[in-house]
């Protein structure tokens, strides 16, 4: 009788928690939380880098960082939802007759309380993190302005031209000098276009009457592309050219090669 | 559960209305009436607008000849609706009449077979299975568009199709897919199955049910009509002023949208009304099944939603024919006006899409894994999470336009937030799983395929609505691997897994098992990788909607384009299966899965009126399970 007794007292959190995750299923999705975590850290942190431009400016930087990084934050909530899919798929049922009733549970608030707080911190991860970001741009371009190189972009169908006024030159290849940074004021000649030097990881549209600006920080040496990321008929897929980032005696060089004068 | 258990066999006469206009008109009347009226508008618009010098006619200007056609357009779609009889009841209405009591029963099409099908029928059974037609039929068009697509793109400086038809079919194929993405759960199940769902005997307006149909049928023929006016250059986005320099092609996408959007208003009044006015005794709004609510919910977004679709159409309508210059800056317009009135549809719009094939699914979980569906309020706080968030986010797709820098942030923080009531559905349906074991039928596989599908969906969206990641990302493949990931992986996964659900109740047999997981293993896997490379070609910097590219970005593209093939194949397949199984399939049990919504109660065919006497309902139908 005294045995039975003792099985009758409710067992302590700590005794429900060590039943808890000593059931089979309880098991199989902690492994395949895991092994889906590991997969997904692996995948932000392997593919991006590969797959991603060289990072030659401030924003690009900024912007790989964000793609990284969510990924790796993002791998365990979206783990918990693959390891437990996983775990049932293995426990699944096959044949023609529906499988046996599984346990009534019609819902659990502390694990619903859970996920949505957890989901919510997530989602305040993401915009803090982007509102820093931004802000941080925004007060590098505003501290930046003065001593800030200025491009007069025209996107017309299906051409970039690009007008250096301090130079006094006008070209349709971007080169730029490392470490200065630059202010692209945008506009279009006809139709929608967005200009985009890949590399230095801006964009920004270019509207008829209107010109919209953008700020970078080139800070690395190298060739970039231009591209038009916004469809703007026939051509569209040719309007692209390419550029450089050069080192400030290089771009001096280049400018009076063009026939402008050093700012 | 229901209370109805008996069997029911149609046994009433056909009605024979005679002498009715009723009885003679159907789709073929439509057609000629429709092509008359189209005829008679663009003569008589052609010849009021044509000026003559020294006796020879002026060829007509693009504004005048956009005039032209877009008259013919609407004309052929109201004759069609004349021929069709869908103003027969109106205009009695007018002379103080109906239609009588033998007509009303003639237009449900009772006992006149197949063909009630090209009639104007207002049993909601029939234009299910019209909505299923036509949502496949627009499917098979968008995805063949799809496959010349990534034909051109399989190598660079690939020139299978001239720029003109390759941008045609960027456009072509994305308004298309998103048309019948919009109708693919909401059409074919929101009006076949629903109404039994929720124990009705119709829909709350039949005729207006019919209505729908046939003005969406409408717009089919004007959208192919794009083809031969020179296609559209703009992509389905029609920006301004791009949209407005466009040739003839353009107004058959203008005139396609603004009669979509009657449509889907009609659809949408029938649907909540049905539902808020229509559901039988005891289905409190705690007992109506999950589909149900995510239909309702994803129709109730679009009202509001579709009108500033139409209303950016109209406008850009009006630019084209009257040079209004709404949209053009040159004019004192602004492009950017046209970009928030889209968006503003364009992004609840995806939701709308998105929502009814999760819901579908929640339908489905349940019933295979033997559980009670888990946290139903979730489900629903989910839903109506995502509905309200949803109109407030648009502008995220135009963070790099350079329209209100300062509003990137708020609607950064709008956008995020989704994320939340986006969890809910996803523990829903992992909770509904947890330690169940569920049953490997097709509709069961769906689920698993959406929860990965969206899952990397869902977070590549999150890379997105960061503006300073969005800031190299917008405008790349990237994009556009991602909604295809949550549109097809996520919704079109949803309805798939619907069609395989609910297929038995609709056609009386079982869709082919062994030619189903053959196709869902190929769709699946192909469309992963698919996307694999499109992500990929977007990562490295590759614009969207581009019909060449650089050497570089070749291994990505050759990828996607394989991944492409095998998904046409599997479709190919999923087509043969489900038009194969139609006549020759397995004879359906009435309820094969056991589930216990009411749709499983009545035989197959589904009597005229669904239900002899109406259910009472007891408690909501996800009562399984053992304990507790």
């Amino acid at each position: 009788m005294a045995d039975h007794n003792v099985e009758e007292l409710a067992p302590t959190p700590g005794e429900r928690t060590s039943r808890f995750f000593k059931r089979t299923d309880v098991r199989q999705t902690t492994l395949f939380f895991i092994l889906w975590t590991t997969l997904f850290v692996v995948l932000g942190l392997v593919f991006y880098p590969r797959w991603m431009p060289t990072i030659m400016s401030v924003e690009m930087k900024s912007a790989e960082s964000i793609m990284i990084w969510f990924t790796v934050i993002s791998a365990p909530v979206a783990a918990s939802v693959l390891a437990v899919a996983t775990t049932a798929f293995m426990n699944r049922h096959r044949g023609d007759t529906p499988p046996p009733d599984g346990p009534a549970i019609r819902t659990n608030g502390p694990v619903v309380a859970v996920w949505t707080i957890t989901s919510l911190l997530f989602a305040l991860v993401a915009i803090v993190w982007g509102l820093t970001e931004m802000n941080a741009q925004a007060v590098a371009a505003g501290k930046d302005a003065k001593s800030a190189i200025v491009v007069e972009v025209t996107g017309s169908q299906w051409v970039w031209t690009f007008n250096y006024p301090a130079q006094g030159i006008e070209t349709h290849e971007l080169n730029l000098p490392v470490g200065v940074p630059v202010t692209f004021n945008v506009k279009s000649a006809d139709v929608n276009h967005s200009f985009w030097p890949v590399q230095l990881g801006v964009k920004i549209d270019a509207n008829a009457q209107v010109t919209t600006v953008i700020h970078s920080l080139p800070n690395k040496v190298g060739p970039i592309d231009v591209k038009c990321a916004e469809l703007c008929g026939l051509y569209h897929a040719y309007m692209e050219t390419t550029g450089e980032i050069q080192s400030a005696s290089d771009f001096d060089a280049w400018v009076v090669a063009q026939g402008g004068h050093k700012a | 559960m229901s209370t109805l258990d008996k069997t029911h066999t149609s046994s009433r006469p056909v009605p024979n209305p005679k002498r009715s206009l009723i009885t003679r008109l159907h789709m073929g009347t439509g057609v000629v009436v429709g092509v008359i009226f189209a005829a008679l508008v663009y003569y008589a618009l052609k010849s009021s607008l044509l000026t003559y010098a020294d006796g020879v006619a002026e060829p007509l200007s693009p504004h005048d000849n956009n005039i032209v056609l877009l008259g013919a357009m609407f004309a052929w779609s109201i004759g069609f609706m004349v021929g069709i009889g869908a103003f027969i009841g109106p205009w009695r209405w007018m002379i103080g009449k109906d239609l009588t009591d033998e007509e009303i029963l003639y237009l449900a099409g009772d006992g006149q077979g197949i063909k009630r099908y090209f009639k104007y029928c207002t049993d909601h059974k029939v234009v299910g299975i019209q909505y299923l037609v036509g949502v496949m039929t627009l499917l098979g068009v968008g995805g063949t568009m799809a496959m010349m697509i990534r034909t051109n793109l399989a190598r660079p400086g690939g020139h299978f199709i001239t720029a003109t038809v390759y941008n045609s079919l960027v456009g072509l194929h994305g308004i298309t897919m998103i048309i019948a993405m919009i109708i693919v759960a909401t059409g074919p199940f929101g009006n076949y199955i629903m109404p039994i769902m929720i124990g009705a005997y119709d829909m709350a307006f039949p005729r207006l049910n019919a209505l729908s149909w046939w003005v969406l049928f409408t717009a089919i023929p004007v959208l192919c009509s794009a083809w031969f006016l020179g296609g559209i250059p703009t992509g389905w986005t029609a920006y301004a002023p791009l949209s407005i320099q466009a040739g003839p092609g353009m107004n058959a996408f203008l005139a396609t949208i603004i009669i979509f959007a009657v449509s889907t208003a009609v659809a949408g009044a029938n649907i909540t009304t049905t539902v808020i006015a229509m559901r039988t005794k005891g289905m409190k709004w705690n007992r109506v099944p999950i589909f149900v609510i995510g239909s309702t919910i994803s129709v109730a977004l679009a009202i509001p939603a579709f009108p500033t679709f139409m209303v950016s159409m109209i406008m850009t309508a009006l630019d084209r024919t009257y040079n209004t210059g709404f949209f053009d800056a040159n004019m004192g317009g602004s492009g950017w006006l046209y970009s928030n009135l889209f968006w503003i549809m364009g992004h609840p719009e995806v939701y709308v899409i998105l929502i009814p094939g999760v819901a579908a699914l929640m339908e489905i979980v349940p019933v295979f894994v033997r559980k009670p569906l888990f946290s139903y309020t979730a489900a629903v706080m989910g839903f109506a999470g995502i509905a309200g968030l949803s109109i407030l986010v648009w502008a995220h797709h135009m963070y790099m336009a350079g329209w209100a820098p300062s509003l990137n942030g708020p609607f950064m923080v709008t956008t995020e937030m989704i994320s939340i009531p986006t969890g809910l559905l996803f523990l829903v349906l992992i909770g509904t799983m947890w330690r169940g074991k569920p049953w490997m039928k097709l509709p069961m596989l769906s689920v698993f395929a959406f929860l990965w599908d969206f899952m990397i969906g869902g977070i590549t969206g999150i890379y997105l609505s960061d503006v300073p990641a969005d800031s190299y990302l917008h405008g790349s493949m990237f994009v556009t691997a991602h909604f295809h990931f949550t549109l097809m992986g996520a919704a079109l996964t949803g309805a798939i897994g619907g069609l395989a659900y609910w297929y038995p109740k609709m056609t009386g047999r079982m869709l082919h098992e062994r030619a189903g997981y053959i196709s869902f293993w190929m769709t699946q896997i192909g469309f992963n990788v698919l996307f694999f490379g499109m992500f990929m070609a977007g990562a490295e910097g590759q614009p969207r909607r581009v019909m060449d590219y650089a050497a570089f970005f070749r291994n990505s593209n050759l990828v996607s384009t394989i991944g492409a093939y095998t998904v046409g194949m599997g479709m190919i397949i999923l087509l043969w299966a489900v038009i194969h199984s139609w006549t020759k399939g397995k004879i359906a049990p009435m309820n094969p899965w056991g589930a216990k919504t009411l749709e499983w109660t009545v035989p197959y065919p589904v009597p005229l009126t669904n239900f002899d006497e109406l259910p009472v309902i007891t408690s909501d139908p996800y009562g399984y399970g053992k304990g507790k």
